[in-house]
């Protein structure tokens, strides 16, 4: 089956798909400090926040949402009242901002849902369906492979898989405990690394059956989904693999077939030389690897909006034939140090194929495949 | 193929069952590995090990046939109670006073993911916070994994916790239930069979003889559709005269979402 992605936005730290591809290949970064909570009581200095910042706004993820579903809509020129649309959101901390300030700030207004289905809905009115899924720092690479499992099997026309993230004050608080000094920004792969840093953003992507009526050029081709089933918080290599060779083999495609790599590069302790090692051993009989880059340098960890935001940044690296370095990495890991690292400045590619990879808390891994037709 | 089959169910609801609560949840699981764990996991794997007829006690992971099972858990509010206490704790000025073991429960997927730790299922693991219709939701991504070819068997999961801030937004009772999907296929009978699930922006209504799960959408409950599903595949197998019932849950903000589920194979 071929799948078509007939439109797409996005939104960071660094601006819309073109800009913050743009930013990325000038080695630019959105970080900036952190707002709307206090630094010292979450010891969390920094983030990548999408602007302004200069008052809180409600339901920023839901905005940002909203805005991407309706560009995306538009690029693929859906209509709700002819085609069978369906939504299906990927989000790691949903609007659970809403309940911290309620609860915090003693409001009497219960929030709203903490779902995205009105978010969705006020782009796309008349939409037969929208589904939330609360899936980590994968979430969004999940509600890409449903999307392509519901075009598939024929159960819809169009689905419009999406991200969305605003950051939590519960969630910041966490990553300031659990590290040890305060991480001044996300350095993937880095010797130096100081852990995570969270990003703002959302994303939006359509698919549909390809046909000789899309003028698109990105193909899904596979994604692939495992569990660890092993421990919450530390990656485990088989379920990383497993989720890997998932989506080769739906795809009918080996690894040998990808010249690039947009990995999940976290900047942290145990993420980085955990995939670093994955990658080393799922490419490791080619003499020249793919090459291998992230995103999360430049926009912070976007949370469940991880995976579909590094997915657009391969289809431009794919379609331009560049690509962007990892910002904030100097020095590799020794783990990472057989992959084909690009650092310092963007990388010429001739490369068809991407691996995108996304993993997230609980062991929750998904792997995307996208190419690009000529 | 578009059906799939109901090959097991089990409620676990404190309120109205009489199940222990969710701080008891070791006379059925055994007491190790359920510390820091939450009240809407512990509730949910109570349902996971009644469905899968598990004995009381701990159990070691993986058990028999968890390679490859799916994991679809449905949950509004499951740790928001967590996330006002961490909130709490930071603006008291007390980050330290957090322990780190609370990080995970941060995150909203922990149910599945506990889930899936617990029995050993490294099939596709999904959270669906999908407002009033999740519980269907759930079904309805479940049996799309089957579907699909990613699974062969999937546990799917409703659950939602018994704590003040739970309770004030959405005023649900706690209570927790498990269905098991297979793939629908031949077979020795009765067994149920779960048509697709629809989505709508009004309630279904039954057939005339049908029996009738729902209609009184009124709670924000993640767990009401895995709830009313496993009550009515139940239902169905205990009544010889019964073969079909409708399954509905949602709101009027949410919209509706119904599920048909049918007695297939002769009955004994």
């Amino acid at each position: 089956m071929d799948i078509a992605i007939t439109g797409s936005a996005m939104r960071t730290a660094l601006g819309g798909t073109a800009d913050t591809y743009a930013a990325l290949l000038a080695g630019r970064s959105g970080i900036r400090p952190l707002a709307f909570v206090d630094q010292g009581q979450v010891n969390v200095r920094y983030g990548y926040h999408i602007g302004p910042v200069d008052e809180e706004g409600e339901r920023r993820a839901s905005d940002w949402l909203t805005a991407c579903v309706a560009e995306a809509a538009v690029q693929a020129g859906l209509d709700c009242s002819r085609q069978r649309v369906v939504a299906i959101v990927g989000t790691g901390l949903r609007e659970m901002r809403g309940v911290e300030r309620w609860h915090a700030e003693k409001r009497t207004t219960v929030p709203a849902t903490l779902h995205f289905g009105a978010a969705v809905r006020a782009a796309l009115p008349g939409i037969d369906e929208v589904i939330t899924v609360s899936n980590a720092c994968s979430a969004s690479s999940h509600a890409l492979a449903l999307a392509c499992d519901l075009i598939d099997l024929g159960d819809a026309d169009a689905v419009v898989a999406c991200g969305a993230d605003a950051m939590a004050e519960s969630m910041l608080a966490m990553i300031g405990r659990v590290g040890d000094g305060y991480s001044e920004a996300v350095r993937p792969f880095d010797a130096d690394r100081q852990g995570v840093l969270l990003g703002d953003g959302a994303v939006a992507v359509v698919v549909q059956r390809a046909g000789s009526s899309t003028r698109s050029e990105l193909r899904v081709r596979g994604v692939g989904l495992s569990c660890d089933a092993h421990h919450v918080t530390a990656p485990h290599p088989p379920g990383l693999l497993a989720a890997m060779r998932d989506a080769y083999q739906r795809a009918g495609l080996i690894p040998a077939d990808a010249g690039l790599v947009v990995a999940h590069g976290t900047g942290t302790a145990l993420n980085d030389p955990t995939e670093a090692a994955v990658l080393t051993g799922l490419f490791g009989d080619r003499p020249a690897g793919p090459r291998v880059t992230g995103i999360k340098g430049a926009i912070g960890h976007t949370s469940g909006s991880a995976g579909l935001m590094s997915l657009l940044v391969a289809g431009e690296a794919l379609r331009h034939g560049r690509v962007p370095p990892i910002v904030g990495l100097r020095k590799p890991i020794p783990e990472a140090e057989p992959l084909d690292l690009v650092i310092d400045r963007p990388a010429p590619t001739g490369a068809t194929l991407a691996q995108v990879n996304a993993f997230g808390f609980g062991g929750v891994n998904a792997v995307c495949l996208l190419e690009v037709t000529s | 193929m578009t059906g799939v089959r109901i090959t097991a169910s089990a409620v676990y609801a404190p309120g109205t069952a009489g199940d222990p609560p969710a701080d008891q949840a070791h006379l059925l699981l055994g007491r190790k590995g359920l510390l820091f764990q939450e009240p809407a996991v512990r509730l949910a794997l109570c349902a996971v090990h009644r469905a899968l007829g598990l004995p009381p006690g701990r159990t070691v992971a993986p058990i028999d046939g968890a390679a490859g099972t799916a994991v679809v858990a449905s949950s509004n509010f499951g740790n928001v109670q967590t996330v006002c206490n961490i909130v709490d704790q930071v603006r008291a000025d007390d980050l330290r006073g957090v322990s780190p073991m609370q990080a995970p429960n941060a995150s909203s997927n922990i149910v599945a993911s506990s889930i899936a730790i617990r029995y050993g299922f490294t099939g596709p693991n999904l959270m669906i916070c999908s407002g009033a219709t999740g519980g269907l939701d759930a079904l309805r991504a479940a049996a799309l994994l089957i579907r699909g070819g990613r699974a062969t068997r999937a546990v799917v999961v409703g659950t939602e916790p018994d704590d003040a801030v739970a309770a004030a937004l959405s005023g649900g009772t706690p209570a927790a239930a498990c269905v098991v999907l297979e793939a629908a296929g031949p077979g020795p009978g009765p067994y149920v069979e779960m048509h697709p699930v629809r989505r709508d922006d009004r309630r279904e209504t039954a057939e005339p003889g049908w029996l009738r799960f729902g209609g009184d959408e009124s709670d924000d409950s993640g767990a009401t559709g895995v709830l009313r599903t496993a009550r009515a595949a139940r239902r169905l197998l205990d009544r010889p005269d019964a073969r079909h019932a409708l399954v509905t849950c949602g709101s009027a903000a949410d919209g509706y979402a119904g599920v048909h589920l049918e007695v297939a194979g002769a009955r004994p």
